[in-house]
């Protein structure tokens, strides 16, 4: 296992009396596709911003390959940021803008030309070399935003929010562009980003930030099925959380009583649970069986439909059991579609004992 | 419809009201700078340059030409750099008293010019500096600077406070930075900020006439000619002062609204 490429170690933000980023520990390995998320005002633009040198610690110690880099200026760092803003010069033609990190490196300027222009084919925008910023659309800014942080060859790229001012089609086909430059280059891309579909669509390992301390890290996947705490449950998709109190519990067996009756747990992991012992457990959107009668085998509650929300392939319907439990459930839409539903239909909701998973204290 | 019609007609005869106040009173200057007679009455003489002529052989008008030009020129560069570091300092940084700070580099233009006139006279004699070119041209800087400040000001509030941090992050020092970002950025507004204080510091009297001794700019000239008799040359000096102090305001004016939009 290599040494790992960014360390954060006991790294404390305050500004003022706030805390800002609260006792950090972190490591990035060198080529990770590193995404860290969280509401505005976790913490996750500061701890980016710290990397870059544009804020500066008040405790502990930040190191980029086994060297602490607390006390260097910006300027002295190979950690390019694309902005959120993307803060491309107004004044200087688009070829310009990817030739600065390489003027202020006093590099010849038929060689900066040279190099500009083999980051501008990279990225498509050749074409426009000699156009004045303003007259490029939203997605050709972020292009010259990344060609200019890239052009310097770092071995780190932070990006801050980079797709959030890009319409939807556009996000989905920059977050390609990134993930394939990101492969190819084989460097480190620190993501910042409040978008769970941009974090999990194009990171190896997701940072769950709240209040200026880390909740979580992990494979998206693993964020997603096994979130560390109910915060994490919360911020990460569709999931049902319901609070209950251990029944019996037998080797990874746990029976519970919860608001929406009796649930059955299998696989459990958490430490052991004693009897009457306070229990979260979470069941995802994705995991209900959903039926017109009931089964014949097995048990399901019955739930009325309260609302319904078509978001292309993926439905999402809020179902309301008889003693008021709120259920949210996602389905395909073809599987909805031989349903015939409409508000106030009884549905028959079923879950496997799998899909039960239980929140660590 | 009709009420449009009228409204817009009325915008219209206002408009030309206003500048019939402001410029009948200069172009009855310009053009009695023009008419033989001696005395400004109607009906006009016969055409003709004979009053420029005069002013043109008066070694006097051009010794005050070339203070004027001198002076305007030093306060000029010197209120715009420091109009441009105090603007800058409430750009970049946050502070404590920031609001008294930015009122006090605001407040000159805001003194009545007589008691301004009157504390340089006091102060610069007392440091044995008045009555040179150069107490005209502290004065003025003095005077000139908040215009340029408000200008430069103005100019940087458009910038994106990431722009800055952006130089630093390609390898740039705060110098460099400076330099090949700030300054570009901002440069429509100082090279505004430069002809609109010239403008500013070249039309001034009252201060000049306080604290310039012998070395009289135009405008303190003109005072002492017009004490002494009614002469239609006076007439031809303020065309001349009119038409460079108009130059440079609308130079000033075109270059920073062309671009400011363009960015």
């Amino acid at each position: 296992m290599s040494q790992a490429q960014i360390v954060f170690e006991d790294v404390v933000k305050r500004f003022g009396d706030t805390v800002a980023v609260e006792k950090m520990n972190l490591s990035v390995e060198q080529g990770e596709f590193l995404a860290i998320m969280g509401s505005s005002g976790c913490g996750k633009t500061t701890t980016l911003r710290m990397l870059a040198g544009l804020e500066s610690p008040s405790e502990g110690e930040i190191r980029l390959n086994g060297e602490r880099i607390n006390e260097l200026k910006p300027s002295e760092r190979e950690t390019p940021l694309v902005w959120q803003s993307l803060a491309l010069f107004p004044f200087l033609s688009v070829i310009e803008n990817v030739e600065f990190g390489l003027r202020m490196r006093g590099i010849e300027p038929a060689e900066r030309k040279r190099r500009a222009m083999v980051w501008l084919e990279r990225m498509e925008i050749a074409e426009f070399a000699e156009r004045q910023i303003d007259q490029l659309s939203g997605g050709q800014k972020q292009r010259v935003a990344l060609a200019r942080a890239l052009v310097t060859e770092p071995p780190v790229l932070l990006l801050d929010e980079p797709l959030s001012a890009l319409d939807a089609n556009l996000v989905v086909r920059m977050q390609g562009v990134l993930s394939r430059l990101q492969k190819d280059l084989g460097i480190t891309f620190v993501y910042v980003t409040h978008s769970q579909s941009e974090a999990f669509a194009m990171a190896d390992r997701v940072v769950i930030m709240s209040q200026g301390k880390i909740e979580q890290v992990g494979a998206p996947l693993e964020v997603y099925r096994q979130p560390a705490s109910r915060f994490v449950a919360e911020f990460v998709g569709s999931n049902n959380i319901f609070t209950g109190k251990v029944a019996q519990t037998n080797a990874g067996q746990v029976q519970m009583d919860t608001a929406l009756g009796v649930i059955h747990a299998s696989g459990v992991q958490t430490a052991p649970l004693e009897n009457g012992e306070d229990i979260e457990v979470v069941i995802s959107a994705d995991n209900f069986e959903i039926d017109a009668v009931p089964p014949e085998n097995g048990e399901a509650i019955p739930c009325n439909v309260v609302s319904e929300e078509f978001i292309g392939t993926v439905v999402s319907l809020l179902l309301e059991t008889e003693s008021g439990v709120e259920l949210k459930i996602q389905k395909q839409q073809r599987e909805i579609a031989e349903l015939d539903l409409h508000i106030g239909t009884t549905l028959w909701v079923s879950w496997s004992p799998d899909a039960v998973y239980v929140l660590p204290k | 419809m009709n009420a449009d019609r009228v409204i817009r007609w009325s915008i219209w005869v206002y408009l030309v009201l206003v500048f019939a106040f402001v410029f009948t009173p200069i172009v009855t200057s310009v053009i009695f700078s023009f008419n033989s007679d001696r005395f400004p009455t109607v009906p006009l003489g016969s055409f003709t340059f004979k009053w420029y002529e005069t002013v043109l052989n008066d070694p006097d008008f051009w010794k005050a030409a070339r203070t004027s030009m001198l002076v305007c020129v030093c306060s000029g560069v010197l209120a715009t750099f420091i109009g441009f570091c105090t603007a800058y300092t409430d750009f970049r940084y946050q502070f404590r008293f920031k609001g008294a700070y930015i009122a006090l580099a605001l407040l000159p233009p805001t003194i009545p010019l007589i008691i301004l006139a009157l504390g340089m006279l006091a102060w610069l004699s007392k440091i044995g500096a008045s009555g040179q070119v150069w107490s005209i041209i502290i004065a003025h800087t003095v005077l000139c600077a908040p215009f340029a400040m408000g200008v430069i000001r103005l100019r940087l509030q458009q910038m994106d406070p990431d722009l800055e941090s952006a130089a630093w992050n390609l390898g740039a020092s705060e110098w460099a930075a400076m330099k090949n970002v700030v300054l570009p950025f901002a440069m429509p507004a100082l090279i505004s900020a430069f002809c609109l204080t010239m403008a500013v510091s070249f039309d001034e009297f009252t201060v000049s006439w306080f604290v310039s001794g012998l070395n009289k700019t135009i405008p303190v000239a003109i005072l002492e000619v017009l004490q002494g008799t009614v002469d239609p040359q006076i007439n031809a000096i303020g065309t001349f002062v009119f038409f460079t102090s108009m130059t440079l305001v609308v130079i000033a004016q075109l270059i920073f609204s062309y671009r400011s939009n363009q960015n």
